[in-house]
């Protein structure tokens, strides 16, 4: 009997006819648990034994290669899968002729656009409209075969119910809806038995109906939406790790549709777009800031600071008890400062580190506009802000300009009289 | 006309691979008597039948259990009670009906409800017009898929449904 290992993405209908195949002959036929679609099958060794690199590809235990989705499925099958005569034997291979030549292109361009696997562009719009009746055709062909007959070739399963029934899965999951479906009664009495048959539902699992035909489209904006929650999942599981701050994170190699999908999405607005915008011009500080002297730069400041607009606020880290190395606590600042990144625009601080190794503390001077805790602004900006103590200050007390000339200047001492170490500058 | 004889009880028997004992009749109430033990009434007989045999048919989980009940008690009561062609004809039409959607009569595998209605049947079918064969084409589909399990059939004919290909719009002629 075959053994051997199948190489396929996840829930792959071509690579189902043979795992249900073999379901039915009992064939030992696993799945490759660590094959990555694109990666695996791109790479030499595998270009070696399975040239084009197309999956499903099947590799027997005994060192046999096969390709083509129905060769894999019908070297795994059983004796009453593949036929019991010479005759049955021939029309299970007519019908896998017409699952290929007549229900899979056009299912694969209705179903494709739907799940973006394919752009919808005016040429694929037309082939949809084909492919709709295309499939109507092909579906009168079965529902009149199976009108006297239970399964396509004598009175039990074959690989050629397998093989239609595996092409005709998208199609009934994502666009057959009730009213398209109806008139074929006994095509769907034929699918809906095949695919409860324990053996199917071993590889399938339930499969639903469609209940209103997917359009295109809404399809790739329900799978954006995920993508970006997934994404932003990853980003803050990464985030404790990160080490070293790095500039942008370099966007993730994405699907064509999702990359369309995104350029619809409306650009994120500014938080602060809603706060009155002042004449504090930060952009005018900063340039100053980095190419003047603290001498020159801080009382540009204050001259130009407008306490309406603006606020000044002192940060302090809650947990300082925790901090051990100072180029762990710098990575701190910095990771901060990052994922505060849109906040650049319309803030600027100064946040030091005072001490030493397993003895230091973190404190800064922050202006941004408003007279709010700017974090709450954005659910971008929450991740870090609750780890400091805040505090506004008094533009017009000395004891707030004492602060901001030791902060921006980097000089003195915490309230502790740890030494100044490092400083940071978010701007 | 239909009815319900020890005979159906026999091929249920020998389908299972399962010693039927003694059926008596009184009235219409039917008694097993096997091993001093007695099963009163068609449907409990069925029930011990499958319990006794090492079948496979045996029903895996309570909805499935219902389901097959429901149905016997419908092929022992209408079915089997059809004392004119009329309500043959009637029963038949529902049959036809149900079977529109379905493979088997329960869930989407074959049942000893499939089996007892073979048997039930069998007499009908064979006797049935080229017509009514057509006429009642989901039946027929039905019939067809059942009877070519042969230790189902045991020593009945195979019934001929081949000239319902030749009336059906079939592409792929035979």
């Amino acid at each position: 009997m075959a053994a051997g290992t199948l190489y396929t993405y996840p829930e792959n209908f071509r690579a189902a006819k043979a795992l249900i195949a073999a379901q039915y002959s009992k064939a030992d036929v696993k799945v490759a648990s660590n094959f990555v679609f694109g990666e695996t099958n791109k790479s030499p060794e595998f270009q070696k034994k399975f040239p084009g690199g197309k999956v499903p590809a099947f590799e027997g235990n005994d060192g046999k290669l096969l390709q083509d989705s129905n060769a894999i499925a019908y070297y795994v099958s059983n004796n009453q899968l593949k036929g019991q005569n010479e005759f049955d034997k021939a029309q299970i291979l007519q019908w896998i002729g017409f699952a290929e030549g007549e229900v899979l292109p056009a299912g694969c361009a209705w179903v494709f656009p739907i799940l973006g696997i394919i752009k919808n562009s005016p040429s694929s719009q037309e082939a949809f409209q084909r492919a709709k009746n295309d499939m109507k055709t092909a579906l009168t062909i079965l529902n009149s075969h199976l009108l006297t007959r239970t399964y396509l070739v004598g009175e039990r399963i074959t690989l050629a119910d397998i093989v239609v029934a595996c092409n005709l899965l998208n199609p009934y999951k994502y666009v057959l809806d009730p009213e398209y479906r109806t008139p074929f009664t006994n095509v769907n009495r034929w699918f809906l038995t095949l695919v409860n048959q324990p053996q199917f539902k071993a590889v399938l699992g339930d499969v639903a109906l469609c209940g209103k035909a997917a359009q295109v489209g809404a399809q790739a904006g329900a799978g954006e939406g995920k993508k970006k929650k997934d994404e932003k999942k990853q980003e803050k599981k990464e985030k404790p790790k990160k080490e070293q701050p790095k500039k942008e994170k370099e966007p993730e190699e994405e699907l064509d549709a999702a990359d369309a999908a995104l350029a619809l999405e409306p650009k994120s607005k500014d938080p602060f777009e809603s706060l009155p915008k002042g004449t504090f011009n930060f952009d005018d500080f900063k340039r100053c800031y980095s190419n003047e002297d603290e001498s020159k730069s801080i009382p540009y400041f204050w001259e130009k600071f407008d306490p309406e607009n603006n606020s000044i606020w002192y940060g302090e880290y809650k947990y300082s008890e925790e901090l051990s190395k100072v180029f762990m606590s710098c990575n701190l600042i910095t990771g901060m400062f990052q994922r505060l990144d849109k906040m650049r625009k319309q803030a600027f601080a100064s946040v030091c580190l005072f001490g030493e190794d397993n003895n230091s503390t973190i404190s800064g001077i922050w202006i941004w506009r408003g007279q709010e805790l700017a974090f709450t602004l954005s659910p971008d900006w929450q991740i870090d802000y609750e780890v400091y103590d805040w505090k506004k200050l008094d533009p017009k007390s000395e004891e707030t300009k004492k602060l901001v000339q030791q902060y921006l200047s980097w000089s003195g001492t915490d309230k502790d009289g740890r030494k100044f170490n490092q400083g940071k500058i978010f701007k | 006309m239909l009815k319900i004889s020890p005979q159906n009880f026999t091929d249920l028997a020998k389908y299972l691979k399962t010693p039927l004992g003694k059926i008596s009749t009184s009235n219409t109430l039917f008694t097993r008597t096997l091993n001093n033990s007695t099963s009163k009434g068609a449907m409990n007989i069925i029930f011990a039948l499958l319990k006794d045999s090492n079948s496979n048919l045996r029903p895996t989980n309570k909805l499935i259990e219902i389901e097959i009940r429901q149905w016997l008690e419908y092929i022992l009561i209408y079915v089997g009670n059809a004392s004119n062609s009329q309500h043959t004809q009637n029963i038949l039409a529902d049959l036809n009906d149900f079977l529109k959607v379905k493979t088997y009569l329960v869930g989407n595998a074959f049942t000893i409800a499939d089996a007892l209605l073979y048997y039930v049947l069998f007499n009908v079918m064979t006797n049935l017009s080229n017509i009514d064969k057509e006429k009642y084409i989901n039946v027929s589909r039905w019939f067809d898929n059942i009877q070519q399990d042969s230790t189902l059939r045991q020593n009945y004919n195979i019934v001929d449904f081949s000239t319902n290909y030749l009336a059906s719009i079939v592409p792929a002629k035979h």
